[in-house]
């Protein structure tokens, strides 16, 4: 997109966070000079990385180094070496480029970092954090880097509700705390055992208490996006999320920069400024982006599609009552419910507005009425099972509940030859008809935008 | 069917028509039956309530067209089969169906079934990742929630004396299928892939007493008759995701090879129990003691096995932890190669490939990586491969 003209007015707030990416992996490869422990996380909802920064282990997440990897134009590379070792070429395209990585670093460079590695690389871990929310790669992934790797692994267990009683069930929510808040125990004695220092128990309570009070500005923020126009752009949103998503940088910091994106997008609200110049359409983007080509959405922006509300898995959750956490002694079970607030809060709140959905699309059909939209683009992956199971799922309950229609344009997430832009673009054209049209029949049927 | 036709002739004749035989049983008995997916749910509850349990079972030969309108291509064709066949009406024989959490695929397809399909009523089952004493007891929870909905279902409560009389019919369903697999480990073995896999399945579509009667016969006529298989060049063990149709099975054997053992999730994994005792218990707390079996002796790669919260890692020992069961396999069954299958799609089959290929170069027991998908018009060009396989072990 360089020397194109650029349509949508990004905010100047996200650039620091947007920095903290960038800081984490050198801070990385310094702590592993200077002999610091490094971990190799998954997302864990939190849970996990809270009492990482309190053992001052310094995080890397291999499926946000996918993301580089494939933006930096360096994942080919890895994926060969993992095709070339056995890796089933159908296995989630981050694992694939970590494990391309981990070849590269063990078999090739005896545990050095490869020199081509963008962002200074992922520094040598002492132990692997997987976990099991959201998808099996999470801990199937880090079990085969054993095959490259001697070290430690750790695996998070979140067993959450399957069906729409026990996602209701206030009794079965207890019980899984109770078996997480447990478990997060024994992983505080694993490190101390691994590191051999003790868990600093005040600094963990800071850090927890910081990371909800990020995620709850960050929420506000994304509340102020139901504005119409609406100020913040997805672009916007997947720039500032890496400090509430993976906490990097300290959460206690972070805190003010996440204050200081609130005022700047409510400054927007209070003054009528769209993200976009002129804001034809509100869209909905699911679920996680073309990293290589986010360009793309400038092209959209031109034709007055505003992306509103975005990859629900990268969203904080509904925030829980000041008043119930404070009344939490505990940290861990403090973080726990945050946790299982995030899983099952909007399923509970697509419930209650008596829609039998309780996937991954059930934040959708919430933010669909909310965020007034008019599409939804879909965003299948062709090696992202958990990202892509519920899409032609949400597009059916979107249409069935709220004549809301979508679009799908394939892609992946680190094989940039799948996704199309001009192919996109072209039906996104066409998408534009459909859109107004079910603008009208909403209107028929009263639902109200 | 003649009550008097008997052993693999009733194998062969209700292995036409499964659903057919199923719909008869019901109307006969009046009882229920529930469809299970997975290899996790524990049957014996459904027994103890007196439903019918059903193995469900997808369609390699059927093209997928309503399941791929509400799953994408991404998810793996099994499960696709079965949400597609539920959209067309095939299982509204049955009055419901338990999902489960047994990989990724399912959980998700089991939440894409509740909200599009919704009948026959389904139930999903949550299960643990790990297996600690903490896990073992949030399954126990997890079954006595399930329990309680069956209960609802059946319109009867289950009592503890039923269910240890249904947990001992299903011990000799496990003792008895096991005998027939050691009817496998003679050279040649006394019953082919193909034929256990159809008695297996014919097993799994009648209540338990009839399967357990069914397996009596078959196992009494495997001895005695005389066209048995044929000793071939090769003796394999096919190990990996489900395989529910004879397709690709036959298409191994035909190719020259008995197929002797299996470590597959419709067959030996549905019964094995990898303890000292291959039985549950039937004393002291009989939840825990069906969240326990289930748990901790299932093979399935779903569950994360081995080397878990030490502070060192060797890999050698972690292979040997969670695939050591594949020795005795190829001990006893004298398996000369083995048949690494996945699924297109199935995560957590295809991260073990490497391990499981890593640890039978460590046995020194050649072995071959195929990767279908669930789709009978996937498998002739594998025949080629197949038999370059069994010409360099042979």
């Amino acid at each position: 997109m360089s020397g194109k003209k650029r349509v949508i007015r990004r905010l100047e707030s996200m650039r620091p966070l947007r920095a903290k990416v960038d800081q984490s992996y050198m801070d990385s490869v310094k702590a592993m000079q200077e002999g610091k422990p490094v971990a190799w996380c998954m997302f864990n909802v939190w849970i996990g990385d809270v009492i990482l920064k309190a053992m001052d282990i310094v995080a890397v997440y291999p499926e946000n180094y996918g993301a580089v990897c494939a933006a930096f134009g360096a994942a080919e590379k890895y994926l060969n070496l993992a095709d070339s070792d056995g890796i089933p070429s159908h296995v989630c395209g981050y694992s694939r480029n970590c494990l391309g990585y981990a070849i590269r670093m063990f078999k090739e460079l005896n545990g050095q970092i490869p020199p081509e590695a963008p962002l200074g690389g992922m520094a040598k871990p002492v132990l692997l954090l997987a976990s099991s929310t959201g998808c099996d790669p999470r801990y199937k992934w880090f079990q085969l880097l054993g095959r490259y790797m001697d070290v430690p692994i750790w695996t998070l267990d979140t067993p959450t509700p399957s069906t729409i009683e026990h996602i209701m069930d206030e009794k079965y929510g207890e019980q899984v705390i109770r078996f997480m808040t447990k478990d997060l125990k024994e992983f505080v004695k694993f490190l101390e055992k691994l590191l051999g220092k003790k868990m600093d128990w005040a600094k963990l309570d800071e850090i927890i208490n910081a990371t909800i009070e990020i995620h709850r500005v960050w929420f506000e923020v994304n509340e102020l996006r139901k504005a119409v126009p609406c100020p913040m752009h997805s672009r916007d949103f997947w720039s500032a999320m890496p400090p509430a998503l993976f906490l990097a940088g300290d959460p206690r910091e972070s805190v003010k920069l996440y204050q200081d994106l609130y005022k700047e997008v409510k400054y927007r609200v209070d003054n009528g400024i769209g993200a976009i110049p002129e804001e034809k359409y509100r869209l909905m983007f699911s679920e996680l982006p073309p990293w290589h080509s986010l360009g793309f959405f400038e092209d959209l922006a031109e034709r007055g599609w505003n992306f509103v509300i975005e990859s629900w898995s990268y969203h904080p959750p509904i925030p829980l009552s000041k008043d119930l956490l404070e009344k939490i002694e505990d940290p861990l079970e403090r973080i726990v419910r945050h946790f299982y607030q995030f899983i099952t809060g909007y399923a509970r709140e697509t419930i209650k507005m008596g829609i039998k959905c309780y996937s991954f699309s059930a934040p959708y059909l919430v933010w669909a009425k909310d965020y007034k939209v008019d599409g939804a683009m879909l965003h299948p992956l062709i090696t992202c099972r958990a990202a892509t199971s519920h899409l032609y799922e949400m597009g059916e309950m979107l249409m069935r509940v709220f004549k809301v229609p979508s679009l799908v344009v394939e892609g992946d997430i680190v094989d940039l030859r799948v996704f199309n832009a001009e192919d996109a673009l072209r039906k996104a054209e066409a998408f534009e008809e459909t859109m107004q049209h079910y603008k009208d029949e909403r209107k028929k049927a009263g639902l109200g935008w | 069917m003649s009550e008097s036709v008997k052993g693999f002739k009733f194998v062969d004749e209700v292995c036409k028509n499964p659903i057919k035989k199923v719909k008869e049983l019901k109307e006969k008995t009046g009882r229920k039956i529930m469809g299970y997916i997975c290899a996790y749910p524990p049957i014996e509850m459904l027994t103890a309530a007196n439903v019918i349990p059903y193995r469900v079972f997808g369609d390699v030969n059927e093209p997928i067209t309503e399941g791929d309108r509400v799953l994408p291509p991404v998810i793996c064709s099994y499960v696709r089969s079965i949400v597609d066949l539920s959209i067309k009406g095939k299982f509204n024989f049955l009055d419901g169906v338990i999902w489960s959490h047994s990989c990724d695929c399912m959980h998700k397809g089991g939440f894409v079934y509740t909200s599009i399909v919704g009948k026959p009523e389904p139930y999903v089952l949550e299960i643990p990742t790990t297996v600690r004493e903490g896990t073992i007891d949030v399954f126990k929870y997890e079954l006595s929630e399930f329990k309680k909905w069956l209960e609802n279902f059946a319109g009867k409560e289950i009592s503890m004396e039923e269910l240890k009389e249904a947990i001992e019919k299903h011990n000799k369903q496990r003792f008895l299928v096991r005998k027939l697999y050691e009817l496998r480990q003679q050279d040649p073995p006394l019953i082919s892939g193909v034929e256990t896999l159809k008695v297996i399945s014919v097993v799994e579509a009648l209540p338990v007493e009839e399967g357990n009667k069914v397996l009596e016969e078959v196992i009494d006529e495997a001895k005695k008759r005389k066209d048995k298989p044929k000793k071939q060049r090769a003796r394999l063990l096919i190990w990996g995701s489900i395989i529910d149709s004879p397709a690709l099975l036959q298409m191994i054997e035909e190719a020259g090879a008995n197929i002797v053992m299996d470590d597959t999730c419709v067959c030996s994994r549905q019964f094995w129990l990898h303890s000292q005792d291959p039985s549950i218990k039937t004393t002291g707390d009989l939840i825990e003691n069906l969240a326990r079996s289930y748990l901790l002796e299932n093979k399935c790669p779903r569950i994360y096995l081995g080397s878990y919260g030490d502070l060192k890692k060797d890999y050698k020992k972690d292979l040997e932890e969670r695939f050591g069961y594949l020795k005795d396999y190829i001990e006893n069954w004298k398996v000369n190669g083995v048949i690494i299958h996945s699924l297109r799609c199935c995560d957590v089959h295809g991260y073990e490939v490497p391990q499981v290929k890593d640890y039978l170069s460590m046995l020194g027991v050649p072995s071959i990586y195929i990767e279908p998908e669930y789709d009978a018009k996937s498998l002739p060009p594998l025949r080629t491969r197949i038999e370059a396989f069994l010409e360099t072990i042979s």
